[in-house]
């Protein structure tokens, strides 16, 4: 059951796509972190 | 993808490195001033040296990849981001004339001059008393969108080598090319 379960996985994720994945997020993070406006100025109206 | 699609080539995501620098960058942001549970116990002065941590952290992933297109303008928004929430206590400024486009003026007339605009990065203070003000949140989404904030020049740098990279797929324009682009 497990091997058949990690042999799906590995079917389905592509290594590529949870490199992609990881990439765009730090990409999000490069972007909020260095200085995207929160909505309100963060006071939350 | 779609610029991609018009050249005919296939769209290829950029490399990028040290993506865990980024994560770990931004621990000290999403602690002070995104999770509910944290912001709201962490002191002013811990928030601003959060910000100037994250900040610097997220330089340095930049410069990791700055062979990148669009990674200097990107570089270059950081260190305008920088420099202007440095030289004005530890976060970034804000006027109380592009305070009130985004909340009620009841609140903003509530608060003090120099106080922290409520858990964002921004600090209240009148133009004449912010350094480097040219640097600071001056700029307003048009009042039409749903979604008001305001925005620094270097904000604008960001966005901008973001657009650069995602476009070129992290690839710099070879000399001919920049010509052709003059």
């Amino acid at each position: 059951m497990k091997t058949k379960l990690v042999s799906l996985l590995n079917q389905k994720i592509n290594r590529q796509y949870i490199q992609l994945a990881f990439a765009l997020l730090a990409l999000a993070i490069l972007v909020l972190g260095a200085g995207a406006p929160m909505e309100g100025g963060g006071i939350g109206f | 993808m779609a610029y991609a699609c018009w050249q005919k080539q296939s769209y290829q995501f950029p490399t990028i490195n040290g993506l865990w620098l980024a994560f770990v960058a931004f621990i000290p942001q999403l602690l002070a001033f995104y999770l509910p549970v944290t912001r709201t116990r962490i002191p002013d002065i811990l928030a601003s040296a959060s910000l100037i941590t994250s900040q610097v952290l997220l330089l340095a992933f930049a410069w990791t990849n700055h062979k990148l297109a669009g990674m200097w303008l990107l570089i270059g928004g950081l260190v305008l981001n920088l420099a202007v929430i440095v030289a004005n206590g530890g976060f970034m400024p804000i006027s109380p004339q592009a305070a009130e486009h985004l909340v009620p003026a009841s609140v903003v007339q509530s608060m003090d001059v120099g106080d922290r605009f409520g858990f964002g990065k921004d600090v209240l203070l009148l133009p004449e008393d912010t350094h480097l003000v040219v640097l600071s949140d001056q700029f307003l989404l048009p009042d039409r969108f749903h979604y008001q904030a305001a925005f620094s020049l270097g904000d604008v740098f960001i966005a901008s080598g973001i657009f650069w990279l995602l476009l070129r797929q992290g690839i710099p324009l070879r000399p001919l090319e920049r010509l052709k682009c003059l």
